[in-house]
């Protein structure tokens, strides 16, 4: 086990570095740089006699350098935690993730459990009690969770919110709260405001978690092992929760995998359309004004994560199923 | 062949209907096995629905896709009565003049019907010329009403322009691109995969570490920066064809994986090795006997990747990221809706999401249905 844990370790870091490379080229892809869309937004805004100032600016900002040596230099200081300053906000990007970082990661964090919380329970349901009415109405959910983008259900929760409240309860806090100090009715605001990105993200996780689930323990309790447990006379609660459920579980602990990045890149287009202070729209953000440094490091780091997340998951189902043999 | 007879008489026909089953070529079993699913059914229904009426957008809208009717920016929907304001059932629909004013309060343009101009809706009437199909140049319409009675089914936007028209028009955008997208994806995932599988070796291991790397990427961040690429000074044709290419990259690795895996296995069966023995080329062994039976299981994976798509290019257009406009889509008509003040008043603007999810949802039923109707000879 610990040989296969080690080589599997080593072998990510070529691909590790792979990413790094090919992180870096995506964000540099589109034509022109930082200058070029600075320089035509102050254009746009009206200011004249910006374009002598291009090569200035592209001195400061080292843009000037030839692409791969700009990467060499980056690659360098990012594996010392140096993720290079950011274009728009001129500041560190580790204190611009970092500043991030703990919101993207609770909201994200309670939109998981929630999920996930909900669903293998409502899939077990589902697929033990298959055909039945709760089942089928599940199954009806389940669709329009799968069918409708994050995005769009966050957006109709807001007109919903407004027809009752009348407040467009975007972000997490109304403008009066954001810098107040803590207090109850900071708190109920809060409250106001979150179940609309919890919502949206859950409904459609949780949809995801049910119908995988189902047709997983639905696969499970097809094979003979279930019909013999039943055959010795075990108790059939137990023949599906210590039995099949635990072998069911296993393509969803494949799946965990990705959950790593998903806590990190914390539903970026849902965050945006509702301006959450998550990593989400810092992203968006830097991707449409090609802030490479910024944009650059949250790709990379979350394909990271995608990298080491999917490794935790392999190495766990290596242990859980002692069906797989190491390669 | 059938039932045991040893126990006595099988019910009658039995024996003729199971002579007719085991005659059916596996196509046909398949279709079998497919019509039983309902929802795939419904699915397929709705489907054919959407896209005919994709291609028959000019005909079916009342308006073109860019005509903007200046006295009526933001209206809401303006739609088909039957019943007038005295109570009068009109067996012909029609709808009401608008009259718009200001409302004193929030300042913006509302319209309230008229009660004594009655419109009535014309059936094939003459409206905004446009192409049938791309090719006939005509002007009739499915529907419409004389100028100037409006048609507003589902209200117009900021600009005035009709949103039912415009939907039409979107989804001929909208659900082309997922199958275009689809389409990348097939072919080069399955080119790609068949090589991978049936050479193995250096080739193999080059490939899988490509396709390690790419799907190491989230996907929705790489389809941001991805898309961002596209320039946007391109034609709204050049941006289409992107934006298919870019939905397609994540999409071909895992076919090409799903398709090396089933090529590793067909790989060593009987009749390859008879080909082999039989001095069949490569290409003869690839495309006359590993292709068709990797088929319908890659047709299958590819169904169930148009929603993905279809999502990817909603939430891209919706950015600003995907099509550009003049050219419309469903995710271009949302984008429209994005600020906040404007769909909350506007609440119509966000119609087009209804067709998404009934898009989406009828390709999940189609490709669950068609899925389990791909191996026909599998146990129920």
């Amino acid at each position: 086990m610990a040989s296969y844990i080690v080589r599997r370790v080593i072998g990510i870091i070529p691909t590790l570095l792979i990413i790094a490379v090919v992180g870096f080229v995506v964000m540099e892809l589109p034509a022109g740089d930082y200058v070029t869309r600075y320089i035509a937004e102050l254009e746009a805004s009206g200011q004249t006699g910006v374009r002598e100032q291009a090569a200035t600016l592209r001195r400061r900002y080292n843009l000037d350098e030839p692409a791969y040596l700009r990467f060499v230099k980056w690659i360098g200081r990012f594996v010392q935690g140096d993720f290079g300053e950011s274009f728009i906000y001129n500041k560190p990007v580790k204190d611009l993730i970092g500043k991030r970082l703990m919101m993207t990661l609770v909201l994200s964090l309670f939109a998981f459990i929630l999920s996930w919380g909900i669903g293998i329970p409502l899939g077990i349901y589902s697929a033990t009690h298959q055909y039945s009415r709760l089942d089928n109405l599940f199954t009806v959910i389940a669709f329009l969770g799968l069918g409708l983008p994050a995005f769009l259900i966050a957006l109709f929760l807001l007109v919903l919110g407004w027809s009752v409240t009348g407040e467009a309860l975007t972000s997490l806090f109304s403008s009066g709260f954001e810098m107040a100090p803590w207090s109850l009715a900071k708190v109920l605001d809060l409250l106001k405001h979150i179940w609309i990105p919890v919502l949206a993200v859950v409904f459609t996780g949780t949809a995801w978690v049910v119908r995988v689930m189902r047709g997983n323990l639905l696969d499970e309790l097809r094979v003979n092992y279930v019909q013999a447990a039943r055959a010795k006379g075990i108790p059939e609660r137990v023949v599906i929760w210590k039995h099949a459920v635990r072998n069911a579980l296993h393509p969803l602990v494949m799946a965990l995998g990705g959950t790593l990045a998903w806590l990190m890149s914390g539903f970026p287009i849902v965050a945006q359309v509702l301006s959450l202070p998550t990593i989400g729209p810092l992203y968006i953000e830097a991707t449409l004004q090609q802030d490479v440094f910024l944009g650059g490091t949250i790709l990379i780091l979350i394909s990271i994560l995608l990298v080491v997340g999917n490794l935790l998951a392999d190495i766990a189902l290596v242990w859980l199923d002692p069906r797989i043999r190491y390669e | 062949m059938g039932v045991a007879t040893d126990i006595g008489a099988t019910a009658p026909g039995l024996e003729a209907f199971q002579e007719r089953v085991a005659a059916l070529s596996v196509r046909q079993l398949m279709w079998l096995r497919y019509r039983r699913n309902r929802l795939a059914i419904i699915g397929g229904v709705f489907l054919l629905i959407m896209y005919l009426s994709a291609l028959f957008a000019g005909f079916l809208a009342p308006y073109g896709v860019r005509t903007t009717h200046d006295k009526y920016p933001a209206a809401s929907p303006n739609s088909i009565r039957f019943l007038d304001a005295e109570g009068k059932f009109h067996l012909r629909p029609f709808v009401y003049g608008l009259k718009a004013e200001i409302d004193p309060q929030t300042f913006l343009k509302t319209y309230t019907p008229i009660t004594d101009e009655i419109y009535p809706v014309k059936f094939f009437a003459k409206g905004v010329p446009y192409k049938l199909l791309g090719l006939i140049d005509t002007d009739i319409h499915l529907f419409g009403v004389d100028e100037p009675g409006k048609l507003f089914l589902l209200g117009t936007d900021r600009n005035g322009r009709d949103l039912f028209s415009r939907i039409l028009y979107g989804a001929q955008v909208s659900l082309s691109v997922g199958l275009v997208g689809v389409m990348l994806s097939l072919v080069v995932g399955s080119f790609v995969g068949v090589m991978s599988g049936f050479y193995g070796g250096v080739v193999d291991n080059v490939v899988q570490r490509v396709i390690e790397v790419l799907t190491s990427f989230p996907q929705i961040p790489l389809w941001l920066a991805l898309a961002s690429a596209v320039p946007a000074n391109w034609s709204p044709i050049k941006v289409y064809l992107g934006i298919s290419i870019v939905l397609s990259i994540v999409g071909w690795g895992g076919l090409a994986r799903q398709v090396r895996g089933m090529v590793l296995s067909l790989r060593e069966t009987d009749y390859v090795m008879a080909a082999r023995y039989a001095n069949c080329s490569d290409l003869r062994i690839i495309v006359r006997h590993l292709l068709p039976n990797t088929l319908s299981h890659v047709l299958v994976i590819a169904t169930m990747a148009i929603p993905g798509m279809i999502l990817g290019e909603t939430a891209l257009s919706f950015l600003g990221l995907g099509i550009r406009p003049p050219m419309t889509s469903w995710g271009v008509l949302l984008s429209e809706a994005q600020h906040v003040r404007v769909f909350l008043q506007q609440t119509w603007l966000l119609t087009p999401a209804i067709f998404v999810l009934a898009a989406i949802v009828s390709f999940n039923f189609v490709g669950d249905g068609a899925r389990d109707a791909a191996d026909p000879f599998a146990a129920e």
